[in-house]
């Protein structure tokens, strides 16, 4: 070993030497990529709990199957809303899209822009409003899809299905609802003062947030509507 | 290879703005996000559940010395043992592997701080108001009465109506958060904040060890909230997650718990066989045999302990298949284990033995682990863990485990670096005593649990007939227990004594490796006044003369070699001291605690949870709308 | 572990040390324990041979413990060694930098795998071996905890009973273990073999006892933790020939008609366990009037045959008064039972107003030795009291305080109406001591 083994870093007055990282990367970037893997166990754990669920309820409504109600003869179709919800699917898929499209907004500033197409590019307001809108949409077909579920009869405590999917979906809800409030705090921030392009940063962070809302839901649509 | 192999020298320190003593007071303190400061937090709190955790534990044998004995009921002896695990799994040896983290793993990486040095304020706070949260019922007689493992439908509103089980859930849900805040910080810390030249295979073992447990801290966390989130809304709100009546299986929470579980055995195991890969190098002389391997069967040990839960579940009858699966995949894990504990062996092999307390409890934690270790082989094989299953033999793995593997680790680890973060030593002689005791202790405990389990006793009963064959085993646990109070009374002693007349201690009073005994003891608050470059995995020993160098860092700023320049004179921007962490925890351990008010008083329940969530949210914007640093 | 003869042979002379095999901790332990040890004084002991499927874990048991202790003893000795050893001294010199040998790495991983799977094989057989179905012709137990007792049924036979369970050697027993309730574990440490009750799940757990173990009596257990008297929810276990059980199942069959003999003749001497007062001196006791003469009753486990562990040392708390020298009637006993809130709760048969499912079956409770899941012996003392104020005796007992004036904590008030006076309840303990 040589005799330096511990010796000054050059340049270590700078002020960049207190942000000095390992990686080159933001520390933040690193905290939300531990944050999301932390997220997958969470989702993991509710999907498989209503996967073993699936099929135990003692009583109905059922998601797929017709059921009647021994008590009083009164017989439940299929609870789940197919197309309603491939409508809400392609709706949060859309809002990645624009999720996309806004993270794309901010890091470009510099790109020269003049025709309206181009100009609509570069609004990053506009995609980040739009991203939120689109989830907002989304939490209202959840909205409506919870209510037309109480009014057919199936309430959180009724069977183990009901327990197990209002949770799950909720929880989901519930993320979708926390991204809506992050996109629009960085939108009100984009109106205010503009984000900056070295600011990209915290568009990303969001952006990976909601990516992932995102597959999540993909996930619980193939899982729980799609394969009966 | 020049090595430093002085002797420790016990010169006074130099008058050093040290991160203990530039701002003083108790609101310094409340508002500090100094990493070292919080290690010290942590410490001071989980020594203090650690005390309180043992006392229940003393109650406990009390109560089991002789048959058919009546000084508690079984009601409050339901409590205590259900707060003893809870207790010493989440209150005391997680945070006391906390104080370590924050302490230690920017020291041995070279960084100025955490990453997030104000989440990591609030991670503290948040373990002192969950700890204190989930504490408390036990002196009004409603504390959690469900086991520390909380098996469904026990812990359910049908079979357990009272607040118990709601402290347990919602106290739980406040310290994984806690948890899981600080696992974040310390990953982005050590993937991001590393000096020039600390490659990852140069990290020293204890921050790899502590990096693996932040990954099944992120990982396994998620997977109890989720079922304590279900058995929160099941008693809140009515779903039937652990509804006999609806159909549900109570193997569910059994599966959850344990994916969960098994990890944390990991989280509380892997940062003693850190701080113990530490202490045994230095006073051995040597370096770490088999670095790399040490490494990779941290890792593999990390990783298994995700595919190993269902063990814990030999007895519930999930057939043989899964049985074979979960037998096999537990024996694999042995081997990275033994793996561990033959490398330690070799690193002493061929040294220069210095018999520290430290050393001695590294030593301690290799040689009773060990009998952990291999008792838990002999119930990897389902058949015969059937006989073994919820009986004292259990009882006696786990806690050779834990208090010969964990707490050993932990005493090495405060001993150790005592005088790196008091700037004092720890009284030697007091410390022999404090071993000696402590082990006689410990066996004496903890042995006979092997031989009263073989011989049919059941754990968890709290009380049991005469004539079974247990008489005297139980009484020799109860003698034990009694000489490890008195051994702990010997280290409260010495702890605090040497901290006011110990004496000073150098940098590197062992004539340590690593990073961290480099700089002066305590160290100041911006640890390094010129960030490190790395070249090697033992930074002082690798060098001509590791004290002479370590000096060396400050030569360029200072005239006088005892005088250590303050931040500002340096130019170093620190993290400003707030207080928005601290509000932020209240309001959130204010916001969940408060829900336990709902099977009282509506009115309260919604006013106190309204009011947590409030100033959880106003302080949540105040600090992130704040800046970490004054502008420089 | 046919490949170490030798070490089988020293493990069979050392049977009844094979407690100590874990490790050998200290020797502090060793000599401490085996000053006292024997068969006798320890009663619940885990590995034994006393059924096949006990033999077979004990068989994997040693295994185990022979490599633990190989492993034990490198490992403790290599670190006393070193210690010794490597101990610094004034002039030693400093030590070589060694960073690692690959070899070695190798090797500690290696041999550890080998012995491994040298236990896994085995391990993998027993599994599938011992959760193989039960044969056709095994005797069905069907065992089904509660809040905190047992209550075991004999499909073939007709048969309910509680807390004390007859099985006959050499015959197969398949336990269909279920639970009203929380969670429990069904476990008699002497027979091997651990299941948990899951609600809502069927387990099973078959086993063959010894002929060596004819007129053993076993402790059983709980071992899942259940909620305040999980420590009070144990059972005992009657190892019979299969014509006592023959005879004891018959009789159990049986309606026990209050004052009518059944048809069934004993096999041996007809035992009466519980009926004789045990009024000793400066003691409370109860004399009982009145009572039939012991009637011609099935097989009963002796008396004289039961060990030690199994009769129980617990006594009822002090805070139960019973007034000494009270003399029960069965008949008026059977009367105030049959319209007292007892019969909502428990059966017994040939009484027709006494159908309660909740409790366990009181039929043949004279028969039994023990009283609330095998917490007290089945003495009038004890009976008593436990009428009088079950929640007193055992914690969070689900039977409610039935004595008048006693503090029910179900309700949070003392017994006033519906409550027994001490008369009364020495007469109905009377009656239920009349039920051989």
């Amino acid at each position: 070993m040589s005799a330096t083994a511990v010796e000054p870093t050059a340049g270590a007055h700078d002020a960049h030497a207190h942000h000095h990282t390992s990686t080159g990367l933001d520390s933040r970037k690193i905290a939300i990529w531990a944050f999301i893997g932390s997220e997958c166990m969470l989702f993991v754990s509710l999907i498989s709990t209503y996967l073993i669920y699936k099929g135990k309820s003692r009583v109905g409504p059922y998601p797929h199957e017709v059921w009647t109600d021994p008590s009083t003869g009164h017989t439940f179709g299929a609870i789940l809303n197919i197309p309603v919800t491939s409508f809400s699917t392609f709706v949060l898929l859309m809002s990645s899209l624009a999720m996309v499209l806004a993270h794309n907004a901010v890091v470009n500033r510099r790109v020269k822009r003049t025709t309206f197409m181009q100009r609509l590019e570069g609004n990053s307001f506009f995609w980040l409003i739009s991203t939120a809108v689109l989830g907002i949409v989304f939490l209202m077909c959840q909205a409506y899809e919870f209510t037309s579920f109480v009014h057919e009869g199936l309430g959180l405590t009724t069977n183990l299905f009901s327990s197990s999917f209002f949770v799950l979906t909720g929880f989901h809800g519930a993320h979708v609802t926390a991204g809506v409030l992050w996109l629009c705090t960085l939108a009100a921030i984009d109106k205010k003062r503009g984000l900056r392009e070295d600011e990209g940063l915290v568009v990303d962070m969001c952006a990976l947030y909601w990516h992932f809302v995102d597959v999540v839901w993909i996930a619980i649509f193939v899982l729980l509507y799609l394969i009966k | 290879m020049a090595t430093t192999v002085a002797p420790p020298t016990f010169a006074p320190a130099a008058s050093s703005p040290s991160y203990a003593g530039d701002k003083t007071g108790v609101w310094s303190w409340i508002t500090t996000t100094d990493h070292k400061r919080i290690g010290v937090l942590y410490l001071f709190t989980s020594l203090f559940f650690f005390i309180f955790g043992g006392l229940e534990a003393a109650v406990i044998r009390a109560q089991l010395a002789a048959p058919n004995q009546s000084l508690v009921s079984a009601e409050l002896y339901n409590q205590l043992f259900t707060m003893h695990g809870t207790t010493m799994v989440f209150l005391a040896i997680m945070p006391l592997s906390a104080a370590f983290f924050n302490f230690l793993i920017p020291l041995q990486i070279g960084a100025r701080d955490v990453a997030f040095p104000r989440l990591n304020a609030f991670s503290y706070w948040v373990y002192l108001f969950g700890g204190i949260f989930i504490t408390l019922p036990i002196f009004a007689g409603i504390a959690p009465n469900g086991g520390w493992f909380g098996y469904a439908p026990i812990t359910t509103m049908q079979y357990n109506p009272g607040l118990n089980i709601d402290f347990w859930v919602l106290g739980l849900q406040i310290l994984g958060i806690s948890s899981l805040a600080a696992g974040f910080n310390f990953i982005t810390t050590v993937i991001n904040l590393r000096a020039p030249g600390m490659h990852l295979m140069r990290m020293p073992m204890f921050t790899w060890m502590s990096f693996v447990v932040q990954f099944l801290v992120v990982l396994a966390f998620p997977v109890i909230t989720v079922a304590l989130v279900f058995l929160q809304f099941d008693r809140f709100f009515g779903t039937n997650f652990y509804t006999l009546t609806a159909g549900a299986d109570p193997l569910l929470w059994q599966h959850l718990f344990w994916i969960f579980g098994h990890p944390e055995v990991y989280i509380l195991i892997l940062p003693a066989f850190g701080l113990v890969s530490e202490v045994l190098p230095t006073f051995s002389r040597k370096p770490l045999f088999g670095y790399a391997v040490m490494v990779y069967s941290g890792i593999l040990i990390g990783f298994l302990g995700f595919g190993v839960w269902a063990h814990h579940m030999f007895s519930v009858g999930m057939g043989p298949i899964a049985d074979t699966v979960f037998s096999l995949t537990t024996m694999l894990i042995a081997i990275p284990t033994g793996v561990k504990i033959f490398n330690w062996m070799s690193t002493m092999w061929g040294g220069k033995l210095q018999f520290t307390t430290a050393m001695c409890f590294s030593i301690g934690l290799v040689a009773m682990f060990t009998i952990g270790g291999l008792s838990g082989v002999t119930h990897a094989s389902p058949p015969t863990d059937l006989q073994q299953t919820d009986t004292y033999y259990v009882v006696a793995h786990f806690h050779y485990v834990l208090f010969g593997g964990s707490i050993m680790g932990i005493f090495a680890g405060i001993y150790h670096y005592f005088p790196k973060i008091f700037g004092r030593l720890m009284n030697e002689t007091l410390g022999k005593w404090h071993f000696w005791i402590n082990m006689i202790g410990m066996n004496l405990t903890f042995g006979p649990m092997h031989l009263s389990g073989l011989l049919g006793m059941p754990r968890r009963i709290y009380t049991y007939d005469a004539n079974q064959g247990w008489d005297l085993f139980n009484m020799m646990s109860s003698v034990g227990t009694a000489i490890i109070i008195l051994s702990t009374l010997i280290f409260i002693y010495n702890f605090f004594a040497s901290l006011r007349n110990g004496p000073r201690a150098g940098r590197d009073p062992w004539g340590a490796s690593t990073l961290e005994w480099s700089i002066p003891s305590p160290p100041p608050e911006y640890n390094f006044a010129v960030l490190p470059n790395v070249t090697s995995r033992y930074p002082l020993w690798d060098v001509t003369d590791g004290h002479d160098l370590s000096r060396e860092h400050h030569e360029g700023h200072e005239n006088r070699d005892d005088r250590v320049p303050t931040a500002k004179e340096l130019g170093i921007p620190m993290p400003m001291n707030t207080f928005k962490p601290v509000m932020a925890a209240l309001g959130l351990c204010i916001m969940i605690g408060g829900m336990t008010l709902k099977h009282v008083n509506f009115y309260a329940f919604f006013a106190v949870v309204s009011g947590g969530g409030l100033t959880l949210v106003i302080s949540l914007y105040a600090w992130l709308t704040s800046p970490l640093e004054e502008a420089h | 572990m046919a490949s170490f003869p030798r070490f089988r042979r020293f493990l069979s002379r050392a049977r009844t040390l094979r407690g100590f095999a874990p490790l050998a901790l200290t020797a502090l332990m060793v000599a401490g324990a085996a000053a006292t040890a024997g068969a006798q004084q320890y009663p619940n002991t885990t590995f034994n041979f006393t059924t096949d499927l006990n033999e077979a874990t004990t068989h994997l048991w040693d295994s185990l413990i022979f490599w633990a202790t190989i492993v034990f003893v490198i490992v403790e000795v290599g670190i006393l060694y070193i210690i010794f050893k490597f101990k610094a001294r004034p002039n030693s010199p400093d030590p070589e930098h060694v960073h690692g040998n690959t070899t070695l790495e190798i090797a500690w991983t290696a041999i550890p795998a080998v012995i491994l799977a040298v236990i896994a094989v085995p391990t993998v057989r027993t599994i599938f071996m011992t959760q193989a179905k039960a044969p056709a012709n095994a005797l069905q137990v069907e065992v089904i905890g509660h809040q905190w007792w047992w209550e075991f049924r004999y499909p073939e036979y007709g048969i309910t009973t509680a807390n004390e369970l007859y099985l006959p050697v050499s015959r197969t027993v398949n336990f269909k273990l279920n639970t009203v309730d929380v969670l429990h574990a069904f476990w008699i440490p002497r027979l091997g073999g651990k299941r948990d009750l899951i609600s809502n799940r069927t387990n099973y757990l078959w086993m063959t006892p010894r002929d060596s173990m004819t007129l053993k009596a076993l402790n059983g257990f709980c071992t899942e933790y259940c909620g305040s008297s999980h420590g009070n929810m144990k059972f005992r276990v009657f190892m019979v020939s299969p014509e006592q059980f023959a005879s004891w199942a018959a009789h159990q069959k049986a309606p026990a008609v209050f004052g009518v003999a059944p048809a069934v003749a004993p096999v041996a001497a007809p035992v009466t366990p519980a009926a004789e007062s045990t009024t000793k001196a400066g003691q409370v006791g109860v004399a009982l009037a009145n009572a039939a003469a012991p009637a011609p009753v099935g097989f009963v486990f002796p008396r004289e045959k039961l060990d030690i562990s199994t009769i129980p040392t617990a006594t009822a708390p002090a805070s139960i008064t019973f007034p000494a020298g009270m003399t029960g009637d069965a008949t008026r006993g059977q009367a105030i039972y049959s319209r007292s809130s007892c019969i909502g709760c428990h059966k017994i048969d040939g009484n027709p107003m006494s159908a309660g499912i909740v409790g366990p079956n009181l039929t043949h409770l004279a028969s039994r030795y023990t009283l609330a899941g095998a917490v007290f012996e089945n003495t009038t003392d004890n009976l008593v009291r436990w009428i009088k104020n079950a929640p007193a005796m055992k914690p969070g007992s689900l039977m409610p305080a039935i004595g008048s004036g006693e503090y029910n904590p179900a309700i949070k008030a003392n017994v006033t109406i519906g409550g027994l006076s001490d008369q009364q309840i020495a007469d109905v303990a009377a009656y239920l001591q009349a039920l051989k």
